[in-house]
């Protein structure tokens, strides 16, 4: 802030123009999701091994040799995990597709029975057969769900050779991340400069605060679920809380299908029991609680400083965009557009800033030109 | 092994580094680490570097040139002190959120070295050590400073 501050604060022309461009670039990363996601995946991937690499510099290696390294230890544990998966996956194939079948039904099943109930109590149900129609209806859904397995593993093998770009883009954000700053910083003029560094710092602090702090909150939330569960006498309620915890990713709507996904698991395991698929509501509840009250601000906190409700709206702005994705990637989409966008209106509007920019490049045209004026 | 992969090049621009007084403590690797975070700009003779008033974000260091800390728009009659190279100026902004308490404009044609807070910070959580090492020099540039100003404080009060 300058003592006699001549600038103006952002008001609503710069807020429609960032709210503009989340939506034009959700619009453009759907039609380059197969590059957005390696991107992102690369980028958390940066983040998470940024710190090591600097210990290594540190040690005395050069930044190059340090991000090889790394990358090289990534993809031998990347590759022992895939070939480990891969070959449990293959023994367990024929059991995932009779579970899945299995816990349709029986979240089928639940809903046949709750709405039974609610027919019971409300006539008017009743005679519209309520209950029947909507069985029928998802029981016809789900009888195509086969049909759905050869589009999934073709679109899971057209997917990886763009997954693989994920360590290749995160190996140079390691080796070149400082001179691609530095190579962006060198285009800003020098009355800009001080202002331009700081939003590169604050668009670098939003985006390591949200993806660290997101991959940190799903860790806590699997452990916790996975405790939970294990304790109402869940099966497999470590991959249960992984599952919720990604499913978490979305914001609002991801925690709802998660909670569907594990009554849904209560139902079909414990039929006879409805105080298990009741447990685990109420624990999703209080992980819900604990999230918001505890875990969230531990981890992703104030990150991107967004307001609730312009959260909420962006969120549902997002889904019709852009879909899945544009439900993801709503929120760090308008983080680093708004820090953005604040800090290029808080400079245009800075009249100090703009005659010091005009000042300096009329300083720079005279010296060009020093000896152009010399009298022959 | 790990000597394989150990950086043993020094470059004229960690060389230059070494020179100046903020770094002279720093050792090759930890140069090296610095030298990542420092971004370098050129200003013309008369170009404002910051202003009076400012928010300070960054400490700058000179490596060529000189440049002028004067009052607010008062290059001539409101100079303050020139400072040349190897020296550094607009520290306290690497320690607090205070405002510039001066105007910088480049004497002659300059290049500095831009040494930016919120990587100071981070180095702070990061290397402990190198940041340590830094303070401690801005600490002894900042004392004699305080020095010189008590020394010019005494002779004016012995002149009155």
């Amino acid at each position: 802030m300058r003592m006699n501050d001549q600038t103006s604060d952002s008001g609503p022309i710069v807020w429609t123009s960032i709210l503009a461009v989340t939506c034009l670039l959700l619009l453009a990363f759907q039609k380059i999701l197969f590059l957005v996601v390696p991107f992102l995946l690369a980028l958390i991937l940066y983040y998470l091994l940024y710190p090591p690499m600097q210990r290594l510099v540190l040690a005395g290696m050069s930044r190059a040799s340090a991000a090889a390294i790394l990358m090289l230890i990534f993809l031998v544990l990347l590759a022992i995990a895939a070939t480990a998966t891969l070959a449990w996956a293959t023994i367990h194939l024929g059991d995932w597709q009779l579970a899945i079948e299995r816990y349709l039904q029986g979240g089928i099943g639940l809903l046949e029975r709750s709405l039974a109930g609610l027919e019971k109590r409300y006539s008017a149900l009743e005679h519209a057969h309520f209950a029947s129609t909507v069985v029928n209806r998802l029981n016809d859904a789900t009888s195509r769900f086969a049909e759905h397995y050869e589009p999934l593993a073709l679109g899971i093998a057209a997917w990886t050779p763009s997954l693989l770009l994920a360590p290749f883009l995160a190996f140079f954000f390691l080796k070149d991340g400082r001179h691609f700053q530095r190579f962006l910083a060198r285009a800003v003029p020098n009355a800009f400069f001080e202002r331009t560094l700081h939003l590169l710092s604050e668009v670098d602090r939003a985006a390591r605060s949200y993806f660290v702090g997101l991959i940190t909150l799903t860790i806590l939330d699997t452990l916790t679920l996975a405790f939970g569960l294990w304790t109402i006498g869940m099966s497999s309620p470590l991959a249960l809380g992984l599952i919720a915890a990604v499913f978490a990713w979305v914001p609002y709507v991801g925690s709802i299908a998660g909670g569907l996904l594990v009554v849904l698991v209560a139902a079909t395991d414990f039929p006879a029991e409805p105080a298990v698929a009741t447990s685990a509501i109420i624990l999703f509840v209080l992980v819900r609680l604990l999230d918001d009250f505890v875990y969230m601000p531990l981890t992703i906190g104030k990150s991107l400083d967004i307001h609730p409700l312009v959260a909420v709206l962006m969120i549902f702005v997002g889904g019709a965009i852009a879909g899945i994705p544009g439900l993801m990637l709503v929120l760090p989409v308008l983080g680093v557009v708004m820090v953005i966008g604040e800090t290029v209106g808080a400079i245009v509007s800075d009249r100090r800033l703009m005659a010091r920019y005009s000042h300096g490049k009329a300083l720079r045209r005279a010296q060009a030109s020093a000896d152009l004026a010399t009298p022959y | 092994m790990l000597g394989l992969f150990l950086n043993k090049k020094t470059t004229p621009r960690l060389e230059r580094l070494r020179a100046l007084s903020l770094f002279v403590n720093l050792t090759a690797s930890e140069l090296n680490i610095v030298d990542a975070l420092l971004h370098e700009r050129q200003f013309i003779k008369d170009e404002v570097i910051f202003d009076e008033g400012d928010q300070g974000e960054a400490i700058y260091i000179i490596i060529e040139g000189s440049v002028l800390i004067c009052r607010q728009g008062r290059p001539r009659d409101g100079q303050i002190i020139e400072l040349g190279p190897g020296t550094f100026f607009g520290d306290l902004a690497l320690l607090d959120n205070t405002v510039r308490s001066a105007q910088a404009r480049a004497a002659v044609n300059t290049t500095l070295a831009v040494f930016f807070r919120a990587d100071f910070m981070s180095l702070l959580e990061s290397h402990g050590l190198i940041a340590s090492k830094l303070s401690l020099q801005l600490a002894r540039h900042i004392g004699r400073r305080l020095r010189e100003a008590n020394k010019e404080l005494a002779a004016v009060h012995a002149y009155e």
